[in-house]
């Protein structure tokens, strides 16, 4: 694996872990009524997914 | 001097366009997806709406509440109303960064009128349903703006008293106005699916929805945003007093903010300018081939014996000008032989560019006036010089 390619899975890794966090944070929205909260950390999800979908683009793991 | 802007214009997008990407891939380049980006907006808009809709009481008394309720009661209604409310934004920015790139790169010219006149009514029928979006949810600010919008429709010379009683159903606050702006930001809703129909009958491979990661980042950023920033009403519309402030929602509601400083009457005489300017802008410039510098080359014409029926043409034609019919007989050469159908030229809509006849592996396509010994002796010819 090149140090490009290694530096992508670290940012994937890292964006996983983070979209993790955002699911229990949503839970715990669910479960004590911070329903704005849930919808935020649904937003974060999102968007860490988008990002790690470019890593894995850049990072050469997925083609066009 | 239009042309040397419109140069300048091109280069400064294709400039923006290397410095995209640098980021993100040529296929992942949102630029090029602007038209996708309002299709997934419009749908969420939509599904979002329906929800929406189901809360919501059209009448003075309970409009207001409906909403209150729908948003501070509902769970993740808030959420729901805020993506309602970003996407239109969303829609509006993309929608417009659409309109300037195809003016910018130039793609309104030969069969691409077709399109560009249906975005410029997509485009104000954009800016209508969000304005009556803002009316329907019967705070100051929509009182304010069906005070305004009633005042200025009335002062439209001939038709003003008719189009105030069509769009507020008569003067003053009837208990028609909320249903009728219902229908009103629902019917033209619906009136966008046709003209985005017409939008795409021209063109061959529409873009019609952007790639898996800005569909995630366009939700995921509307998403956080209505967490963030959440979408509420203002104080309830007193129908005894008038409302002293509108706050502004940039995207929809410039017009009522430049009420401050200018008539009604002229802001409307500049709508229909801007509009008829839009409509006009693919007829501006030159549009026959020879006053382009172009080869008249003639109408693509299919050399039936060639035909295999292959499709490829029909594929690749970006003005959806081939259509594939079953063919009653084989073609003359071997490979045409087995067809079961054969491509037909629709006139009208080909605009001699030839790609139909590069796409062709069996030399079944020609341009009348250009033909492929013709390009061949060009091309060596520029190779030679």
């Amino acid at each position: 694996m090149t140090d490009r390619a290694s530096a992508y899975v670290l940012w994937i890794v890292v964006l996983a872990a983070v979209s993790l966090v955002c699911t229990a944070g949503i839970v715990w929205g669910e479960l004590t009524g911070h329903h704005r909260l849930g919808g935020a950390l649904i937003g974060v999800i999102l968007l860490a997914y988008s990002f790690i979908l470019l890593c894995l683009r850049k990072g050469g793991f997925t083609s066009v | 001097m239009y042309k040397r802007l419109l140069a300048g214009l091109l280069a400064a997008t294709l400039r923006v366009d290397t410095l995209v990407a640098r980021v993100y891939p040529d296929d992942f380049n949102p630029l090029y997806y602007t038209g996708g980006l309002a299709n997934l907006f419009l749908t969420v808009l939509v599904l979002s709406g329906i929800f929406l809709f189901l809360y919501y009481t059209p009448s003075f008394d309970q409009a207001y509440t409906s909403v209150q309720f729908l948003t501070l009661d509902v769970p993740y209604g808030q959420i729901i109303r805020g993506i309602h409310r970003y996407s239109a934004d969303g829609f509006m920015i993309v929608v417009l960064l659409h309109l300037f790139r195809n003016w910018f790169t130039e793609r309104f010219r030969f069969s691409r009128d077709e399109p560009w006149i249906s975005g410029m009514m997509l485009l104000t029928l954009t800016g209508f349903i969000g304005v009556t979006g803002y009316m329907l949810v019967w705070d100051q600010r929509s009182e304010a703006l069906v005070a305004m919008t009633a005042n200025a429709a009335a002062q439209v010379p001939l038709v003003g008293g008719w189009l105030r009683h069509a769009l507020f159903g008569g003067t003053g606050l009837t208990d028609l106005l909320l249903p009728r702006l219902l229908f009103l930001h629902i019917g033209p809703a619906v009136g966008l699916y046709v003209f985005l129909w017409w939008h795409y009958t021209r063109i061959r491979h529409p873009k019609v929805w952007p790639p898996a990661v800005w569909t995630l980042f366009a939700l995921g950023f509307v998403v956080l945003l209505t967490g963030l920033i959440p979408v509420t009403s203002q104080a309830p519309a007193v129908v005894s007093q008038r409302p002293q402030t509108l706050a502004i929602d940039w995207l929809f509601l410039t017009p009522y903010w430049a009420m401050r400083f200018l008539p009604p009457l002229v802001l409307i005489a500049l709508a229909v300018v801007l509009i008829g300017y839009g409509l006009y802008i693919p007829y501006q410039l030159p549009e026959t081939r020879s006053e382009l510098g172009l080869k008249d080359s003639g109408v693509a014409q299919v050399i039936d014996a060639n035909c295999t029926g292959c499709e490829l043409c029909y594929y690749d034609c970006p003005y959806n000008a081939i259509v594939m019919v079953p063919s009653p007989n084989p073609g003359v050469t071997k490979a045409a032989q087995a067809r079961k159908l054969r491509a037909v030229i629709l006139e009208s809509r080909c605009v001699e560019c030839g790609i139909c006849v590069g796409a062709c592996p069996f030399e079944a396509l020609e341009l009348p006036r250009l033909l492929q010994k013709d390009i061949h002796e060009k091309v060596l010819s520029a190779c030679q010089s």
